[in-house]
């Protein structure tokens, strides 16, 4: 099918987006066409501003408008304990609980040598440099509980060991406020294997 | 269980089909090339969600059609159950009581089923990679943890190989670190994998030696063994286990960086078969590996229903008529009156037996399954 080009420019710039296909495509395509134009104009300054505005973090590799970025700044966080991720998506997860105070480290990435990805492909070395003093007493490790996130884990587990800092994994099992009975046979095994005395 | 209905649509030469079958024994006849095997085919596929005659999903498909689909009716113990797979050019869908199944390995073992088949003598004959993919979708039939430790570990073969392939491009102690943790993932699973083969392949054993012995009128005895590529001196002692993997990997370390491969693990693993304490495949005449094969079969039908409680179906694809009088008798008392059974077969002609004058008859012609009997 034919479209004068402003509009198939605009179809090919949301098939660039995650999950829209050329059908999706199509129809936000010819929404923006009856939008007002102020609120198209709001939208293409926010877009820009986006990927202008936004940086990464010397420090921990977040996304932030400003460097230092506001979690790194914010001097009543404890400055002790370091959450590594591989995301930040993951980060804003984590805050969303607002129940861990400490600081954060984005990897961008995991291990997995199939894809072509080494330790030198992802934040590790900017990891380590920040334990290089000693105000740090913990690595919390919360890469996702895949294969290439597991290796992660034990590749940085063995890189700071000889350092003393306490390394710890966050558990994985059964989500809590589920049913147990709605939990598939691999998530029930491995919740098994991680049980504890009580 | 028994399969009450089974409905084709746009399936191999199936347009449109729907039939229904007894709880005893249901016979296909017909020439070759008509779709006998097929329907079989498309029961395997019900249960195990892939062909046993290919790895390309898209071939189940009609010719010249989008979609193909498979949907069949199952009586259970515990109550009726319906599955379904549909099959497009996209992919596969899995239904198990008309709800999507994200995964597969959700959806395996709702049905379950041993087949039986002309190729299957290879298990005994054939390659060592035949061996493994029996076991593994034997135990994966009753055991989905089993298939994730199994996905589990291909993925992380899959790096490690790839790890030993590309070595020199990282610097040597980056190299080293990321090599000793893919063996240590390797290992954790290589261990689960190994001893749930272990403790299959004794239970099988315990229920394949009467059966053989019973077909050869006591005259042959079967034993069955593991073959690994590292010493296990006992499969249930897991920290041992680990620790004899760990040796064996430190030990052949150079030569797998030189070959740029893992070279041992369940996935180089064989599954051995004596008869008379000799080897069959490679010392056994014909017939005896004819029978262990049969044995071996024959076995997982009284395993499955020890392990989940009920008779899988049996499928039997064009071999009634490759085995001679005595095996044909065995294997159609083994089934009477408790196994829910389908046969393909050109012709029933001088087969008589007890077993097979009560069973449903289909003639199977272009494409379509018309009742006669």
């Amino acid at each position: 099918m034919h479209y004068p080009e402003p509009i198939s420019k605009l179809i090919d710039s949301f098939m660039k987006l995650p999950g829209i296909g050329p059908k999706t495509a199509v129809r936000l395509a010819f929404f923006v066409l009856e939008m007002k134009e102020d609120d198209v104009f709001e939208f293409g300054k926010a877009l820009v501003n986006a990927k202008r505005d936004l940086t990464y973090c010397s420090n921990c590799h977040h996304i932030t408008d400003r460097d230092p970025c506001m979690i790194c700044e914010d001097t009543s966080r404890d400055q002790t304990t370091i959450c590594v991720v591989h995301d930040s998506k993951d980060v804003i997860a984590m805050e969303k609980m607002r129940e861990y105070r400490g600081l954060y480290h984005v990897l961008h990435g995991a291990i997995s040598p199939v894809e072509g990805i080494g330790p030198e492909d992802i934040k590790v070395a900017e990891l380590i440099k920040r334990l290089q003093d000693d105000t740090v007493q913990e690595l919390i490790m919360a890469t996702d509980p895949n294969i290439e996130g597991e290796a992660t884990a034990m590749y940085i587990s063995r890189l700071v060991k000889p350092t003393g800092i306490k390394i710890t994994r966050i558990a994985h099992g059964l989500p809590v406020g589920g049913d147990l009975e709605y939990a598939d046979e691999v998530t029930l095994s491995r919740a098994l294997e991680g049980r504890r005395e009580i | 269980m028994h399969l009450k209905e089974l409905q084709l649509n746009n399936y191999r030469n199936y347009k449109s089909e729907e039939v229904s079958f007894q709880d005893q024994v249901n016979v296909f006849i017909g020439e070759n090339a008509q779709g006998k095997t097929n329907i079989m085919e498309a029961i395997y596929v019900l249960g195990f969600a892939k062909s046993h005659r290919t790895p390309r999903d898209k071939e189940l498909i009609r010719w010249d059609c989008e979609y193909g689909k498979i949907e069949g009716r199952i009586q259970k113990r515990n109550g009726p159950l319906s599955l379904q797979i549909v099959i497009s050019q996209k992919g596969k869908k899995a239904k198990y009581n008309h709800i999507e199944q994200r995964r597969l390995t959700d959806y395996i073992g709702a049905l379950n089923i041993v087949m039986f088949a002309p190729e299957d003598l290879n298990l005994v004959k054939g390659s060592p990679q035949v061996r493994r993919r029996f076991i593994d979708m034997e135990i994966g039939q009753i055991s989905p943890v089993y298939l994730h430790h199994l996905s589990q570990y291909q993925k992380i073969l899959q790096q490690r190989n790839h790890l030993l392939r590309d070595l020199g491009r990282r610097r040597k102690s980056e190299q080293e670190m990321m090599l000793d943790i893919l063996t240590e993932q390797l290992v954790e699973y290589a261990v689960k994998i190994v001893s749930k083969r272990h403790q299959f392949l004794k239970m099988l054993q315990e229920w394949a030696s009467p059966i053989h012995s019973g077909i050869t009128k006591g005259k042959e005895s079967l034993e069955i063994q593991y073959k690994s590529s590292v010493q296990v001196s006992d499969s249930a002692d897991m920290t041992k286990m680990i620790e004899e993997y760990n040796d064996k990997f430190t030990k052949i370390k150079e030569k797998e960086m030189e070959r740029g491969t893992t070279m041992a693990g369940p996935h180089r693993d064989d599954l051995m078969l004596y008869v008379n304490e000799k080897d069959v495949q490679i010392y056994g005449s014909q017939g005896q590996q004819r029978t262990t094969a049969l044995s071996l079969k024959l076995a997982e039908i009284d395993l499955i229903k020890s392990e989940v409680g009920e008779y899988p179906l049996l499928l039997l694809d064009d071999v009634l008529s490759e085995l001679d009088d005595s095996r044909q008798s065995h294997l159609l008392n083994t089934i009477q009156g408790k196994v829910q059974t389908f046969v393909t077969t050109t012709s029933v002609d001088g087969i008589e037996h007890e077993t097979l004058k009560s069973a449903s008859l289909f003639n199977v012609e272009h494409g379509t399954a018309t009742l006669i009997k």
